[in-house]
């Protein structure tokens, strides 16, 4: 809907999204535990999210597509969250451990 | 109710004016098919599964690649309203990603089997990757692109930890999955700029026409964001750390796939982006990719040098042989995007070849470190021979495949004046032909004496276990059109040259650069 | 018909490859000696289609290949390469004769060498510069592999060198080639010395400087000779004898070919550097010679200052000298494979090749008389003593370049001088003197080589002698071609009438009359 009966700016939702994503990049890196950085992937995701559906409602009310693509996102995140702790399901079963530290066996 | 009426009002004249147009992506459907019908197999049982799967993925496959034939110069219509374009390009592109499926497939099976996993469930997950690239590969808008992406991305991720035991699988398949995901969020984050920067568009062409008038720097913050995405795809340097630690951890057979089919897919996502979209940055990105090349050839093939796992140096191969083909794609001329066309044709069965010999190295002895092969050519003459002849032509060495693909790249960089990058590719050339003869060194000159403990152990040579038979096949055929193909070329130059000619998108792209060099001369 | 010159020995050696079963030793060597018989026999055939009267290249044969690179299967001969040619296919021949008997693998073994004499072959023969370069290319792996199987103990350091320098030469010549092809926007890789003329004289001396350095290499020319010595040292008798006289020849028939024939006007401006450069190279291999105790280095250090005799004679650019040039890659083929082959010889009966523990090798009964005196007649060929192939080539060279570059010719002469130091120390100290030296207190008796063994050897002495003594016909031969490197032709003929002339007043040419 037409941006005009919100007070709140556009700029102050994208600025949020983009402290949200620095906060998610700020995570990736200095996590040392896996699940810690696959949620720090969520929070990015969620960054992208916002970003999307800010300029969906303020910019482009008529085709919605920000919106539309914000659900494509929330799915592939959640098949990709489903794939990621799987994957460190079974590392774990090896391993027994989720500390990025340790999974050494390839140099990096 | 009022919802689809405010829709059907206000969207449908654009709607309706845009045809379905679904059979462009028959070949799709058929691959799709083909992976249903393993999934449905293999709740058959195991036995079922690994007699029917393979010739599902077979029929699934091959009639992917003859309908993607017949698509060929066929009448250009946008399909699924402007969200895929099945022009010449990208049928050229999803014709390499299928081959490669196939012939990864065939070099698969005996590798499944030993590893104790379902063979249907592995086969659905590879054909999945193969939809997602295909997809890929004539995707023209940011949402298309995206879930594309993910498909191939996720099933790869599932591939390369398929090897539920291995530590080091699991190990691969995490750090992939978690430096990929982190650069699809960027990619996100960069096409979500995008949207908002084309005021509510989602469609490569009219995020193009926007570009052309935007020139801030939140737009130069998504072009980066964007291109970071593509390259960590390519596994140009400095986006290459996950691919040495990914391709010694996975399975080979994914290995093998991920360095042709996802890789054949990020270069056509490259052209789409760049050349498609980006064209009113032509010069920063061109500057960009020239520097990713450079580097990706130099550290690409320096490092490959120091490799002790075949598996490793083949990894940092592929990054040095992205390099050369990122010389077609600054090139911007006809000739470059065509060399890049011809040389990821070849790099599919000269780099496959490659695999196959590998895998049936490893299945025979379970080793994968280049020092093992020494001797090799006293047990086993069809490796060493095919495995030579393979890397020969990955080094460029006439007259094999790789030798017509790699001197088209070098010809399009020089007729485009991109002396930098030819000279360093004529010279990093030079030292890949070092870490590939040395290998060939291995197989070939040592002495019988010398020959390494596991090549003295060798286990007698059988074709009678099941999966052999295709794995002959494949390493046969890709070995024969390596060999011949490069004396037999001009057909390929000709297929290479039709597949740029057809793809309004680079017509366009190379009118706009003539028009620019003749504005300036 | 120029195209059996590469099908006999590309098809015949995969044939070799893929030819099932397993055959004993010898066949290999008889099937792989009626190959290049065939190949033989057909240059010779050729020979006798060749006309010399005309200038350019004949017997075209025209396929298209690759339309979009600019790549054309273009054959022709002209005077430069036919000699070349023939050469490749006599030396080819001699390589397998001399072949030992129980060499393993030999399979792999005449394959390889089948793959090299078609390879060059190609390279002679190809009329456009990508296809020289595909051939180029195409015969470094074998030899590599020829290097690195079959050589001696450090082989493997050897070889690998080589295909180092080689592939790095090659990749400069490649260079060159695009710069030269697409400076005028068309892809045009044909012979054409045109081509150079729309590129300024700057491009044109960078793209001839790379190309100097990439056929350097090949040559080879100091300092890029490094590889030569070990690759010889290490390489096999056949291998050996295939390299400085077959493979060397590519870098100068480059030079001739490429450097001086398509880059005319650059190639003016640089002679007097390369002339110098010519004397650096032939001063620097002669007393590097005369340095070396192992008889196959100095041979080998021999060739890079030989082989510097022709940059020499390409700077100059005369008709005459440029004739001499060609003489002096025929001349020096044969002499440094009989060299080679006589050294093989006496390493397999000794046992060694270091010059300090050989003596008194011509000793009539227990020596190697036969072999010692083969040797004198190839020494004093290299040294270019009348009568012999090498005097009419350096004669030709030092006659035709004088005129251009005094002060180079005459530092080249005195390489020349240098060449009968270091030859008259090898003979003197390895065949001459007692065969039992001091600290061996038993009679020395070393094994007898079987006459057959030395046929080889002797043809070449007797073509050595042949070319020495009539020179005429090889010259005829060259004539029109070399005229054709030089321009404007006009003023050569002139000076070519003057200069046969004072030929025949030359020792060589009044022994033959007489």
């Amino acid at each position: 809907m037409p941006a005009s009966s919100i007070d709140i700016p556009l700029e102050a939702y994208l600025v949020l999204a983009a402290i949200l994503f620095c906060t998610g990049v700020w995570g990736l890196i200095n996590s040392r535990n896996a699940v810690r950085v696959l949620m720090s992937i969520e929070l990015m995701l969620n960054a992208v999210n916002i970003n999307l559906m800010a300029f969906s409602s303020y910019i482009d009310g008529q085709q919605i597509r920000g919106q539309v693509f914000a659900i494509f996102v929330i799915t592939v995140a959640a098949a990709e969250a489903a794939v990621g702790l799987a994957i460190l399901l079974s590392l774990y079963r090896n391993r027994e451990t989720v500390d990025m530290e340790r999974f050494n066996l390839l140099r990096w | 109710m009022t919802v689809f009426c405010t829709l059907a009002g206000g969207g449908a004249p654009a709607i309706t004016a845009l045809q379905l147009n679904a059979g462009a992506i028959a070949p799709e459907s058929a691959v799709l098919v083909a992976l249903l019908a393993c999934l449905l197999v293999d709740l058959a049982g195991e036995e079922a599964a690994s007699r029917w799967v393979p010739p599902i993925c077979y029929g699934g496959l091959g009639t992917a690649l003859v309908l993607l034939a017949l698509q060929w110069n066929a009448p250009l219509e946008p399909s699924f309203l402007g969200s895929f374009l099945a022009d010449n390009l990208a049928i050229a592109f999803r014709g390499v990603v299928a081959a490669s499926t196939l012939l990864s497939l065939l070099i698969s099976w005996r590798y499944v089997e030993r590893s104790g996993t379902p063979v249907g469930e592995y086969a659905a997950i590879l054909l999945a990757a193969t939809l997602g690239a295909m997809f890929l590969c004539g995707a023209t808008d940011l949402v298309s692109i995206f879930i594309s992406l993910e498909t191939l991305s996720v099933s790869s991720y599932l591939l390369s930890g398929y090897m539920k035991r291995d530590a080091r699988s699991g190990e691969a398949a995490l750090k992939y999955l978690l430096v990929g995901s982190a650069a699809a969020a960027v990619f996100l984050y960069g096409a979500s700029l995008l949207y908002g920067l084309t005021g509510g568009e989602t469609s490569l062409e009219a995020v193009g026409v926007a570009l052309q008038t935007s020139a801030t720097p939140v737009t130069a913050l998504a072009l980066v964001f964007v291109l970071a995405t593509v390259a960590f795809k390519i596994a140009a340097v400095p986006f290459h750390q996950w691919t040495p630690d990914v391709y010694e951890g996975s399975p080979t057979p994914v290995v093998a796939f991920l360095s042709v089919g996802s890789k054949a897919a990020g270069f056509a996502l490259a052209l789409r982006l760049l050349v498609g979209c980006f064209e009113s940055f032509d010069a920063q990105w061109k500057v960009l990719f020239t520097v990713l090349a450079v580097l990706s050839m130099t550290l690409g093939n320096v490092v490959a040098l120091a490799q002790t796992s075949m598996k490793r140096m083949l990894a940092y191969s592929s990054i040095g042989q992205a390099g050369f083909v990122m010389i077609g794609l600054v090139c911007g001329t006809e000739d470059g995007y065509a060399a890049m066309v011809l040389y990821m044709a070849a790099y599919l069965f000269m780099n496959l070849g490659a695999f196959a010999c590998i895998i049936l190295f490893s299945l025979r002895t379970g080793s994968d470190r280049i020092s093992d092969y020494a001797g090799l050519y006293q047990k086993d003459p069809l490796i060493t021979l095919g495995l030579s002849l393979c890397l020969l032509s990955l080094g460029g060495i006439p007259p094999m495949l790789g030798f017509f693909g790699k001197i088209y790249l070098f010809f399009a960089g020089w007729a485009d004046q991109q002396y930098l990058l030819v000279v360093v590719g004529l010279i990093t050339s030079v030292v890949s032909i070092y870490y590939y003869i040395s290998v060939i060194k291995m197989m070939v000159v040592k002495e019988p004496q010398e020959a390494s403990d596991v090549v003295k152990a060798y286990p007698e040579i059988s074709w009678s276990l099941t999966g052999m038979q295709p794995l002959r096949a494949a390493l046969v055929g890709c070995v024969l059109v390596t060999a011949i193909g490069g004396i037999l070329s001009n057909p390929l130059f000709t297929w290479a040259n039709s597949a740029v000619a057809g793809t309004p998108m680079l017509q366009h792209a190379i009118a706009a650069s003539e028009s620019a060099v003749a504005a300036l001369g | 018909m120029l195209s059996a010159l590469l099908l006999i020995p590309l098809v015949g050696a995969l044939l070799l490859l893929v030819w099932p079963g397993d055959p004993e030793s010898q066949r290999w060597r008889w099937a792989t000696l009626a190959l290049l018989g065939l190949q033989l026999f057909w240059s010779l055939a050729v020979l006798l289609r060749f006309d010399p009267a005309i200038g350019g290249a004949q017997l075209l044969e025209v396929a298209p290949w690759v339309g979009t690179l600019g790549l054309e299967y273009r054959l022709g001969v002209d005077g430069l390469s036919l000699p070349l040619v023939l050469i490749n296919g006599v030396l080819s021949f001699v390589a397998v004769a001399v072949t030992a008997a129980d060499t393993s693998r030999p399979r792999l073994y005449h394959a390889l060498l089948l793959l090299i004499s078609g390879a060059v072959n190609g390279a002679f023969l190809a009329q456009n510069t990508l296809l020289f370069f595909l051939f180029y290319e195409l015969e470094l792996i074998p030899l590599w592999l020829l290097i690195a199987i079959w050589g001696g103990r450090n082989r493997a350091y050897a070889a690998t060198k080589f295909l180092i320098f080689t592939a790095l030469s090659g990749m400069l010549i490649l260079g060159a080639f695009f710069g030269l092809a697409l400076a005028t926007g068309s892809a045009d890789f044909s012979f054409n010395p045109l081509l150079a003329q729309d590129v300024g004289l700057g491009v044109q001396l960078l793209l001839l400087g790379a190309l100097l350095v990439g056929f350097g290499i090949k040559i080879p020319l100091v300092p890029f000779h490094t590889w030569l010595p070990d690759a010889h040292t290490e390489a096999s008798t056949p291998v050996s004898v295939l390299l400085a006289g077959v493979l060397l020849k590519l870098g100068t028939y480059g030079l001739l070919r490429f450097c001086l024939g398509l880059f005319p006007e650059a190639w003016g401006v640089m002679a007097p550097w390369l002339a110098g450069w010519a004397a650096l190279s032939v001063l620097f291999g002669s007393l590097a010679a005369i340095q070396q105790q192992d008889m196959k280095r100095m041979v080998a250090y021999s060739s890079v200052g030989h082989m510097g005799y022709v940059l020499l004679a390409a700077a100059a650019a005369t008709p005459v000298s440029l004739q001499g040039a060609l003489f002096q890659m025929i001349s020096h083929g044969l002499i440094s494979a009989l060299l080679f082959l006589l050294v093989g010889v006496v390493y397999s009966a000794t046992g060694t090749r270091d010059m300090n523990v050989l003596r008194g090798l011509l000793n009539p009964q227990r020596g190697l008389p036969l072999t010692g005196s083969l040797m004198v007649v190839g020494v004093m060929a290299s040294a270019g003593i009348p009568g012999m192939a090498g005097f009419v080539a350096e004669f030709l060279v030092f006659r035709g370049s004088l005129v251009a570059f005094p002060l180079q010719t005459l530092l080249c002469m005195v390489g020349s001088g240098l060449t009968a130091v270091y030859f008259l120390l090898l003979v003197n100290r390895a065949f001459f003197g007692r065969l039992d030296t001091p600290p061996t207190t038993q009679q020395v008796v070393l094994p007898s080589i079987p006459l057959g063994h030395q046929i080889p050897a002797m043809a070449l002495a007797v073509a050595i002698l042949a070319i020495g003594l009539l020179p005429q016909g090889l010259g005829s031969l060259m004539e029109r071609s070399s005229f054709a490197l030089t321009l404007p032709p006009r003023v050569i003929a002139a000076s070519l009438d003057s200069a046969i002339s004072s030929a025949t007043t030359t020792p060589a040419i009044r022994l033959e009359q007489g």
